[in-house]
């Protein structure tokens, strides 16, 4: 909301609480409570139990052995990881990769929703919504089949039109130019999930005030004022709490794109955490890896967002937690 | 429109942004249109490349392949059933806990939502999940389906922080007419939150349609319990195992290949076409929760 | 490197499906294997009746390939129940097999019959069959004779695995070869008169010619000199043809030289291969996208016609051949050569059919009767139901003629290839998994259709028969020298390397290694090639690769050891 909302708190703030208003306020609190903790129960249940399977990670561990027989390693395998001298290059690519898709993901979806609410007409805007996320629903191995085709030197539609038009006097092999790579990772997660991504902007535009438009239309604001100063704002506060989401999953950029478009050719630019965890790791049957990596990208997410968090706290923005 | 707002500026704008989306659809339809029509192109002529828009030599011997079996159609059954009934569930009590977590005078609101965030950046691994599983005895049951995923970090941050923009005043005024909590989430929250929770409704019942892992981990010796998208994947194993295969077994009859309409690659094509068809027609049909400030002028202080 | 080239087809994770093959030992010998016996065909149906009195059991089995289940009439297996009173409940693979091993056994617990895998030994899931198959199983007993002593586990020296391809025995028909080689279109013998090449230099010769006549193809496309695939785990067309053109077998990434395994990449014989194809790059007459090309686009190129030759193993190509055939393009298909660096050395491409050892099945631990399973199985093992499981029945699935051969009408033919027919009428998802015969039954005839030399004749097309003529062979594997005797420690790379061993994390390495540098040292200027050569040499420095040839070499002194027979 643009202007926000007074609240009307008739309680006094946490901190100020003693013991023994806290006891007070969980008892009118009762109806909450049955509302949520069974739900967190379930939730440590299904989610934190089986974290005991993190001791993996400092064992040489074998399925076909009981807990008691397994081989303890200390931190050989957080070892292997870190002192492997291609780590720090599969982690600046997958950070660098990361970062490019997460940037250039947040500002197409969020451009393509606010331009499709400016469309009025029902019909129209519901088709193109509904075509644009269409390629979400089709696999890795089909999209970049179709990048691969499409950035082909003989025939590929991008040489083409590019050659045509005179930028370039001969076909480039774009998958070959490890300085396109990460690039072309973007393109095609942007092309495969544009679509997808701005359904939840959407939804978030919903919730604007349609009065607030009325207003400003009365002030004779135009319609680049008004995406600036109404909706934009209006979706900001969902814009930075997935922006501290996805910060957390920064040691995500995946694997399979990478996999099925990288080559020997481009390999330096192109490897990621988890082409490396799966070569050496669950390839060859290392859970105990794949382990270990699992909880290195844990405790880097889990610092990413609390600091992110406190920073936007800081800034007076929507905090995540 | 008021007649005043006819100027320049908005024809100049509308002209750009009609050429955008336009521009967007055609780039987004490509890929689905490609699969559709390798899935209806003859599988030996697919290798060729160059199939475009439309198949060079036509044939439904792809879709007569994925549908040979005749396990898809009970398996259809149980992936429509797991994805009511989980999308259901799973709205219900994501957003009963986003409700509770956006409440800020709840004492325990920081804790739950730390807890329920951090669930989002670790993974315990297959091994210790499976072990879950049987000890509970949901091993090949339906359950398995519904219960491990019911609540999503990331759809109840969505729907929590859906809520916080919605005016205070409201639910202050429905706790001074005497209503619970509870009351105030069946009665007043959940009718505001339609945009957001057909959203996540969308994410949940897609995520749910297109699993196949947990059938294969779970529930995969027995039949009954098979989806849809895991008959496809079967049927799409079995079809690249075959083919590389079959240069081998049956090395003397190179006519046998040739006249292979089926290869990997057009059934993989067919098969996306079969499962993803279902699920894209929800879509649509959610979109007319997401009418602009529904409601909320209405209820306005 | 490739050591473990074919099993990783069984173990590798092809991340796309994670989907797991396994290669038939294809390649098989004129003379077959002459210490293997001929089940008398009494004993068969002996067992067939006893077991008719037997109570209907149900035997669970787990196949670690993908596959369709069969129809729930489906013939073969009905006829299976009725006779042998036995039915069989089949898993099949979904998704990738190492990560299902892992659960299972975390798990622990098993179907009876279960897909041969190592960690199966190791987790105490399968029971010794050497007991089981002396006593109860003459047949299988007979059909693995001559390979038994290979069949027993290197760590405790039980059988635990009854391998389901590569023991042959008869008269072994190999029309088809569809092993590694260089290949070249037909089109190109034509034109230069049906010349033999036997090295390297004469082969590119033939096609530098050709290339410099026709730039394009009669349709109108350039053409492509030479080409190689370097994708997903499909690298072997790019990183073995050195271990050939030296005159070694496939031994995967080492060379054998009396008795000593070495590594071979980043030596000077893989060398004078790599800088050829850094000549040939310059010329212009390699593809330019070769080393990012994936599988489609390799197969799309090879269909089109447009590709004079590569080197590969012919049944990863062979998709692209057959779509060559549909379009009648004859010409442009291939025929294989097994070349050589220098005429003194013997080419050894073709080699002996290998027993697939650490696959097929095992009985697991769980299973209640495994005394049932092995007779089961054994009954299977009969000339009669080897018969019924290839051939499929008589009369209905092919017909005898009146010098008793086997032979299929065109009818029969076509409804082999229909996949809606199979899954009612063959019993393929058991079969490709059992125990099975190879080679010829003890009537003389093939142990399946595509091996029959009238079926293979009638296949041809006039132009294959017509060059066939002119090199004056009678099948494709004539164009290669006859495998002498395995060495009794061959091949290299199936050796187990151990998963997380230094071993195995040098071999990912070297694989690495050599995708990174060698289309670098290809894609050179001639006079950079031998720099970027030193760098590949120096990153190779980098790798344990002692790990690795001490694992293979102490394996195959393992091997000598216990597999000579006595």
């Amino acid at each position: 909301m643009a202007s926000t909302p007074e609240m009307i708190t008739s309680k006094p703030s946490a901190k100020a609480g003693t013991k023994s208003s806290v006891f007070k306020r969980m008892r009118g609190q009762k109806q909450l409570m049955l509302m949520s903790l069974p739900i967190l129960i379930y939730v440590v249940i299904f989610s934190y139990y089986p974290i005991w399977g993190w001791t993996m990670a400092f064992q040489n561990f074998s399925p076909a052995k009981q807990f008691s027989e397994q081989q303890w390693v200390g931190f050989k395998q957080f070892k292997f990881l870190f002192s492997d001298e291609i780590f720090l290059q599969v982690l600046r690519n997958t950070i660098g990769m990361s970062l490019i898709n997460m940037v250039l993901g947040f500002v197409t979806a969020i451009v393509f929703a606010v331009l499709l609410n400016e469309i009025k007409n029902k019909l129209y805007k519901r088709t193109i919504q509904t075509i644009s996320y269409l390629p979400h629903f089709l696999s890795w191995i089909i999209v970049t089949g179709i990048v691969a085709n499409t950035l082909s030197v003989d025939g590929g539609i991008v040489n083409d039109v590019l050659m045509k038009l005179g930028f370039i006097n001969e076909p480039v092999m774009w998958l070959s130019k490890p300085h396109y790579f990460w690039g072309i990772v973007a393109g095609s997660h942007i092309w495969k999930e544009v679509g997808w991504n701005a359904i939840i902007y959407l939804a978030a535009i919903t919730s604007i005030d349609p009065s607030l438009y009325e207003a400003a239309e009365i002030d004779g604001a135009n319609r680049y004022k008004k995406m600036m100063h109404i909706t934009l704002p209006g979706i900001k506060s969902i814009v930075i709490i997935l922006l501290i989401m996805n910060l957390g999953w920064i040691l995500e950029a995946g694997f399979e794109v990478q996999y099925l478009l990288g080559n020997g050719v481009v390999v330096d630019w192109s490897q990621t955490i988890d082409i490396f965890v799966l070569k050496y790791g669950l390839q060859v049957g290392n859970y105990s890896l794949a382990t270990a990596a699992g909880i290195f990208k844990t405790a880097v997410s889990i610092t990413l967002i609390f600091a992110a968090n406190k920073i936007a706290q800081r800034f007076g923005e929507d905090k995540l937690i | 429109m008021r007649t005043k707002q006819l100027r320049a500026e908005p024809v100049v704008f509308h002209t750009f942004n009609a050429v955008v989306m336009i521009l967007l659809a055609v780039v987004t339809l490509y890929p689905f249109l490609n699969t559709l029509a390798v899935s209806f192109n003859a599988g030996n002529d697919t290798i060729r490349g160059g199939i475009y828009l439309w198949p060079r030599v036509w044939t439904n011997q792809n879709y007569t392949a994925v549908f040979a079996g005749g396990a898809i159609y009970h398996a259809f059954w149980i992936s429509v059933a797991r994805t009511v009934i989980a999308t259901v569930l799973s709205l219900f009590l994501t957003s009963m806990l986003a409700y509770t977590v956006s409440r800020k005078e709840y004492v325990f609101r920081k804790p739950i939502t730390v807890i329920i965030v951090l669930t989002m950046y670790f993974n315990a691994g297959l091994i210790p999940s499976y072990f879950l599983i049987k000890d509970l005895h949901l091993l090949n049951s339906f359950y398995v389906y519904i219960i491990p995923g019911l609540i999503s970090a990331f759809n109840m941050i969505v729907i929590r922080t859906y809520i916080q923009t919605l005016p205070e005043g409201l639910i202050e005024s429905a706790k001074i007419d005497g209503a619970g909590d509870f009351r105030t989430f069946i009665s007043i929250i959940l009718p505001l939150c339609q945009p957001v929770l057909a959203t996540v409704a969308l994410f949940v019942a897609v995520g749910q349609w297109n699993s196949w892992f947990d059938t294969f981990l779970y529930a995969s010796s027995k039949q009954d319990l098979s989806t849809l998208q895991y008959e496809m994947m079967k049927l799409l194993s079995s079809s690249m195992f075959s083919n590389s295969n079959a240069a081998v077994s049956n090395s003397g009859s190179a006519m046998n290949a040739v006249q292979n309409m089926v290869t990997p690659v057009s059934i993989r094509a067919a098969i996306t076409i079969v499962s993803a068809l279902p699920i894209l027609v929800v879509y649509p049909f959610m979109q007319k929760y997401f009418v602009h400030g529904m409601q909320l002028g209405s209820v306005k202080e | 490197m490739g050591v473990m080239k074919r099993k990783t087809l069984l173990t590798t994770m092809s991340l796309t499906l994670a989907l797991s093959l396994t290669l038939a030992g294809c390649s098989s010998s004129n003379n077959g294997n002459s210490n293997a016996s001929p089940v008398a065909s009494s004993n068969a149906a002996g067992s067939t009746n006893t077991s008719q009195k037997q109570e209907q059991i149900t035997i669970s089995a787990f196949i670690g390939a993908p596959n369709q289940a069969p129809t729930a009439d489906n013939r073969i297996y009905k006829k299976i129940q009725d006779e042998l009173g036995v039915k069989l409940n089949m898993e099949f693979l979904v998704g990738d097999l190492q990560q299902k091993l892992g659960v299972m056994i975390a798990g622990g617990e098993y179907p009876d019959l279960i897909t041969a895998d190592t960690k199966l030994v190791a987790a105490k899931a399968v029971i010794p069959l050497e007991d089981l198959i002396e006593q109860h199983a003459p047949n299988l007993k007979a059909h693995y004779a001559a390979v038994w002593n290979k069949m027993k586990d290197s760590s405790d020296g039980h059988i635990y695995w009854l391998p389901n391809y590569g023991v042959q025995q008869g008269e072994v028909h190999s029309n088809n070869y569809s092993g590694p080689a260089f290949w070249i279109q037909k089109d190109i013998l034509k034109e230069a008169g049906y010349p033999t090449p036997k090295t390297l230099d004469e082969y590119l010769t033939l096609i530098r010619n050709y290339a410099a006549k026709h730039p394009t193809t009669s349709d109108g496309q350039p053409t492509i000199g030479f080409t190689t695939l370097a994708f997903d785990w499909r690298t072997f067309g790019l990183l073995n043809a050195p271990e050939h053109l030296t005159g070694h077998p496939n031994d995967g990434g080492v060379v054998v030289d009396d008795g000593v395994a070495s590594v071979f990449a980043d030596k000077d014989i893989a060398k004078r291969y790599y800088k050829e194809l850094n000549g040939l790059y310059n010329e212009g007459l390699m593809d330019k996208e070769a080393f990012v090309q994936n599988y489609d686009q390799y197969l799309a190129k090879i269909s089109t016609g447009r590709v004079l030759g590569m080197f590969d193993q012919h049944w990863n190509f062979q998709a692209g051949e057959d779509t060559l055939v549909s379009q009648n393009k004859i010409g442009q298909t291939y025929v294989g050569f097994p070349l050589v660096y220098d005429t003194s050395i013997k080419d050894y491409y073709w080699d002996r059919a290998l027993p697939n050892l650490n696959n097929g099945f095992g009985i697991s631990k769980d299973a209640k009767d495994p005394v049932a399973i092995i007779k089961f199985l054994d009954a299977l093992m009969s000339e009669e139901w080897q018969k019924t499981l290839s051939w499929g029945e008589e009369g209905v699935d092919y017909m005898v003629g009146d010098d008793g051969k086997f032979y299929r009408t065109e009818e029969q033919r076509k409804q082999q290839q229909d996949p809606t027919w199979k899954l009612a009428n063959r019993a393929d998802a058991f079969y490709g998994a059992s125990p099975k015969m190879e080679g010829s039954y003890s009537d003389g005839n093939a142990t399946d259709a595509g091996s029959q030399p009238q079926e293979f004749y009638d296949s041809l097309k006039p132009e294959d028969k017509e060059l066939l003529d002119a090199y004056k062979f009678k099948t494709w594997t004539d164009f290669f020298s006859s495998p002498p005797e395995n060495r009794v420690d061959y091949p290299a790379w199936q050796v187990d390397l151990i998963d997380g061993s230094d071993a195995s994390v040098a071999n990912k390495k070297m694989t690495d290694s050599s995708l990174k540098f060698l289309p670098k040292a290809i894609m050179a200027k001639p006079e950079k090639f031998d720099a970027v050569w030193q760098e590949y040499v120096n990153d190779y420095k980098k790798i344990n690769v002692k790990a690795y040839e001490d694992r293979i070499n102490e394996q195959l002194q393992w091997r000598i050891q216990n597999w000579t027979s006595k």
